[in-house]
């Protein structure tokens, strides 16, 4: 079993090195193979680790059912994310087209290999070194377009992100001193050797690391007040970034938090860490909600819910009940799986249009029969319809709420919640169910000239193409989508039984650390 | 390796410390892109001082294979790249200061001191933590913060990033010298990936916009 | 024997002073030497300060018309002033002489003050307009160095509970307390403190004869003969005094003798003499490596380091005790 830990370091990772050096078609092909193979390495892990608790290879990796719940997210939208970028990158041929898709490629595999590396690792200090890579190799992803645009976001991204990995790796350090009283001076900061010494760990001491670790990692995961660069960062990146950003970086941030939750529980019992995170996810969900309802880009709506997201994260965790934490381990597989399905909607909008702006965007559905139409199913999903699967994981969340008991919280969450939904419904209907164009005029050629560099930032209403002919964009996006809503579908109407039990591992292990 | 911390060993600290901080300081005033750089050379200077220091007098010897790289990395390779990146930048002046010299110094104390009442208040009672140089490192880093906040040329931003991490190193070398080499060593390396990502974003801002200015970075809001 | 008791601290004390008031042309006259090495020239000899001195007593004194007595008075009074505080500061024992308790550090502080003021006061009375020009400037700066050294002597205080200099001296050296970050922030502003009142860059060329950027050295031009040589010296012993206050006060008050016994005596002279030399390189270097800064700027440096001192006290406020 632990040759599928090492095999999950090295695949990505290879897959990065050979696209970067080998032909365009080839890399195109070579992307969703290694997503898939990622991804079935990772469902090999499940059954394992419910029957053994853990799996380790070597000192340096070890999972538990907690890190497979990220590395289910992570690999999926990798998957997910190779086939949709297959169909959304429009490259020629020359010089210039072969480099973009190179570095696109490359910065592809090695952004997942982080984030799937993340989880892995079996140490505090590690999992800083493997998510300050993700900030590196995302960042120059953001940038990949070579738009003013982009670049203010990257810049922003990589400063802001940067400083939070300050702070984050501030925390480690304080956690590790922490740790010395009942370790002596040199130890591997391990999660089994925390956990198992946690209760030695001086409190003022916890208390701080904790804090600093949720600033530090809530910054990369867009909790607010620290959420400035998400937005941004999530509008401008190529949306195959955009899905990877929003469904799988937010996540491993995250799980980030939820290492420092587990560890500061053991040590000085949740109560401090859940008031840290109800305060936090409070704040992310109200801004969030509040700024959906006037959000006028598609990305940057699709980023404030993310926000929103990740605020009922953190709001959950606060609940500290058994089914909440299990509500919110299922939204995180969910979240990644509509969000991911939802921008790549929205790259089929943008390549089909020319536009992310949804008060002039109209006839998305028409226009984009299969795409559009699974862009309101996602939109929908993230606004917890049933029958997806974030239907159940908020309402697990909200029972354990009422559960734990704290109305009030649950009350307010459910309230925001809906204010979320109509911001996003109303634009969503309004740009994908309407008469659009291409419904008034004949069909006339438009797509597939657009060179993917220049397309991918154009923005102004003025630019908007009159008329657009019906029909998708790729079949691959159609895949990429169709993937993504079945198995948000799998998770809301029918959880397989092997990870409704890992989801309880999981959740047992947040609340009862060995 | 010694439970408590001899008391020499934690004069020493603080010494290169507030060094470390009054560079924060002169960095917050420079008016040079260069003068930023090389401050931040002599700032990690500093550093790498202070982890040989505390190599040698807590017994540490790893350390000083640490002290040799991130002399290296941050006082030679580092500046070096920055530097040579500014050669190809016809701008000398940062010209960037959003509040006048006075003030900004005036938040920077503001701040430097809540990050002396931070430690203070935390009433770590231990011999082991030399809780005053935490106390100079929290500063540090809260300056760092006023630096980027208060500039707006890519240069300090990024400089002002760096120097937060050095402040960090303090940190980590004073409250956690046992920390195993390795990762030591990884947050270096990262350090460099991060220059390099840093390097690319300045290098392709200037090429778009002739300036290393962040003021027109404002387009993006909402 | 009880005559001994007697004799032996007040010779001491006696030696302070003539330690100070010998040793400061040697070690203006090193700093020089080495100061002219690094610039590449060979420099004068390190005894020179030692034969201008002498040549200058050997001259007559020249008196502008408008000047009055004041004139002639200042440079005895500010020489005296030299004298007089080597007797309150650790200069080569551990130990308080018998009149170390006659002021604090703050008394020190005066004297050095009235020695500047007296110094300042001759410069205006010569009438001429350079001198008068630097008395200006030297009482503007001077007024501003002042709440720098204020807090440095309150930082001081809050660390011995006295002011002290030989408390906290002892503090210093009693390494059990030693240099905490406020500490080593006092010991920096008192280091720009010394730098400003020395004259040396970035404030003042101390050796320049551009009068436009001329502080200190400019209330002096007037002056000839006897009175000129008191002031050359009295400022090499204000320079010596104030380097020992660093030294012996805030950063390595090591090598002073704790018993008294004569050799112990001459190993702190010769430790105190090699001290201030090494710290007369700092300055040397750091003459070699900045530049003066515009007049106006001064203020800045000043405003700095006063910063740095108000951080220091606080810091013994709110931070880790």
């Amino acid at each position: 079993m632990s040759a599928i830990l090492v095999a999950l370091i090295i695949v990505p990772f290879a897959a990065g090195m050979v696209s970067f050096v080998s032909p365009l078609g080839s890399a195109r092909l070579l992307a969703p193979v290694a997503g898939a193979v990622s991804f079935a390495l990772v469902l090999t892990l499940i059954p394992t680790v419910v029957a053994r608790g853990q799996v380790s290879a070597g000192s340096e990796l070890r999972v538990d059912a907690l890190s497979v719940v990220f590395l289910v997210a992570t690999s999926f939208l990798y998957l997910a994310t190779a086939l949709f970028s297959a169909g959304y990158l429009h490259l020629g041929a020359g010089p210039a087209a072969l480099r973009y898709g190179r570095r696109f490629y490359a910065g592809l595999h090695v952004f997942c290999w982080a984030m799937l590396a993340a989880p892995l690792v079996s140490g505090l200090a590690l999992l800083w070194v493997a998510v300050e890579v993700t900030t590196v190799v995302s960042a120059l992803l953001v940038a990949i377009d070579d738009t003013e645009a982009a670049t203010e976001a990257a810049w922003k991204y990589v400063l802001i992100a940067s400083m939070g990995l300050g702070i984050a790796l501030l925390a480690t350090i304080v956690l590790y001193y922490a740790g010395t009283s009942a370790f002596g001076t040199g130890y591997e900061l391990t999660y089994t050797k925390m956990l198992a010494g946690a209760h030695h760990f001086p409190a003022d001491v916890i208390r701080l690391a904790f804090l600093l670790a949720v600033l530090g990692y809530g910054t990369k995961m867009g909790l607010v007040p620290v959420h400035t660069w998400l937005p941004d960062a999530h509008s401008e990146a190529p949306t195959p970034v955009s899905a990877l950003l929003s469904g799988a970086l937010l996540a491993t941030s995250f799980y980030a938090i939820l290492r420092y939750f587990q560890i500061t529980s053991a040590a000085i019992g949740s109560t401090y860490p859940r008031n840290v995170l109800l305060v936090f996810g409070l704040a992310s969900l109200l801004l969030a909600a509040l700024y959906l309802v006037r959000q006028r880009d598609i990305k940057r709506m699709l980023a404030y819910s993310s926000v929103e997201h990740m605020g009922i994260l953190a709001i959950g965790m606060s609940f500290g009940v058994t089914l909440a934490i299990v509500g919110v381990l299922l939204h995180v597989l969910a979240h990644a799986a509509a969000k991911g399905t939802a921008f790549f909607g929205a790259g089929s909008v943008l390549r089909k249009f020319g536009s992310k702006d949804m008060s002039v965007l109209r006839g998305g559905v028409g226009a984009l029969p299969w795409s559009g139409s699974m862009l309101v199913a996602a939109v929908l999903a993230l606004s917890a319809m049933p029958p997806f699967g974030l239907f159940r994981s908020e309402f697990l969340i909200v029972a354990g709420g009422l559960s734990a008991p704290r109305y009030g919280v649950a009350a307010v969450l459910v309230a925001l919640a809906t204010v979320a939904f109509l911001g996003l419904a109303w634009w969503t209907t309004q740009t994908m169910l309407t008469a659009g164009p291409s419904d008034a005029r004949a069909a006339a050629p438009s797509d597939g000239s657009v060179s993917a560099v220049s397309a991918v930032s154009v923005s102004s209403p003025a630019r908007v193409r009159a008329t657009v002919a019906k029909g998708e964009v790729s079949p691959w996006i159609v895949v990429s989508m169709a993937l993504g809503l079945a198995a948000l579908v799998v998770l809301g109407v029918h959880l397989p039984a092997d990870l409704s039990r890992l989801l309880n591992h999981a959740a047992h292990e947040l609340r009862s650390p060995r | 390796m010694s439970a408590h911390v001899p008391s020499t060993t934690a004069g020493i600290e603080d010494v290169v410390a507030v060094l470390v901080l009054l560079t924060e300081f002169a960095m917050l005033r420079g008016p040079l892109l260069r003068s930023q750089v090389r401050l931040y050379a002599f700032q990690s200077l500093a550093v790498s001082v202070l982890a040989a220091a505390v190599a040698a007098t807590r017994h540490v010897p790893d350390i000083y294979a640490l002290a040799g790289l991130s002399f290296l990395l941050k006082v030679a390779i580092v500046p070096a790249v920055m530097l040579r990146l500014l050669r190809d930048v016809d701008v000398d002046l940062t010209g960037s200061a959003k509040l006048g010299v006075a003030s900004s110094t005036l938040v920077a104390l503001v701040v430097a001191v809540f990050g002396f009442f931070s430690v203070g208040s935390l009433h770590v009672h231990s011999t082991r933590l030399p809780a005053s140089t935490l106390a100079v490192a929290s500063a540090v880093v809260l300056v760092a913060f006023v630096l980027i906040v208060l500039r707006s040329d890519v240069v300090s931003q990024a400089m002002g990033f760096f120097s937060l991490e050095n402040g960090v190193s303090v940190a980590s070398l004073v409250i956690a010298p046992g920390l195993p080499l390795v990762v030591e060593m990884t947050f270096l390396f990262d350090l460099l990936v991060a220059v390099v990502a840093f390097g690319i974003i300045i290098r392709v801002h200037h090429g778009r916009s002739k300036t290393l200015s962040t003021t027109d970075l404002d387009r993006l809001r909402g | 024997m009880l005559g001994l008791a007697v004799v032996v601290p007040n010779a001491v004390q006696a030696l302070q002073v003539l330690t100070v008031m010998l040793g400061a042309p040697l070690v203006s006259g090193a700093i020089a030497h080495v100061e002219a090495r690094l610039q590449g020239r060979r420099g004068p000899r390190i005894l020179q300060p030692y034969y201008d001195i002498a040549k200058l007593f050997g001259k007559e004194t020249l008196v502008t018309d408008q000047s009055s007595w004041v004139f002639l008075a200042a440079p005895i009074v500010a020489f005296a002033c030299y004298l007089i505080v080597p007797l309150l500061i650790p200069v080569l024992t551990t130990y308080p002489l018998p009149l170390g308790y006659m002021g604090d550090i703050l008394g020190g502080g005066f004297l050095l003050a009235l020695a500047g003021f007296s110094v300042a006061i001759a410069g205006a009375e010569s009438g001429a307009p350079y001198a008068q020009l630097g008395s200006s400037r030297a009482m503007t700066f001077g007024a501003l160095v002042e709440p720098t050294f204020l807090f440095v002597v309150f930082a001081v205080a809050l660390i011995t509970s006295t002011d002290l200099p030989y408390a906290l001296a002892a503090t210093v050296r009693s390494s059990s307390e030693i240099v905490s970050p406020g500490h080593v922030l006092a010991a920096v502003a008192f280091f720009m403190v010394v730098l400003v009142d020395t004259g040396r860059i970035p404030v003042e060329t101390h050796t320049g004869t551009l009068e436009f950027g001329m502080i200190d050295e400019a209330r002096t031009l007037e002056h000839s003969g006897p009175a000129l040589a008191l002031l050359k010296w009295g400022s090499a012993m204000k320079q010596l005094i104030l380097y020992t206050i660093l030294i012996n006060v805030f950063v390595a008050p090591f090598g002073l003798s704790s018993t008294g016994s004569p050799l112990s005596i001459v190993g702190a002279i010769a430790a105190l003499l090699g001290k201030a030399v090494l710290l007369g390189l700092v300055f040397a270097v750091i003459d070699n490596l900045f530049s003066k800064l515009r007049l106006f700027k001064i203020t800045e440096f000043l405003a700095a380091a006063f910063g740095v001192a108000v951080l220091a006290v606080v810091v013994f406020y709110v931070g880790p005790a």
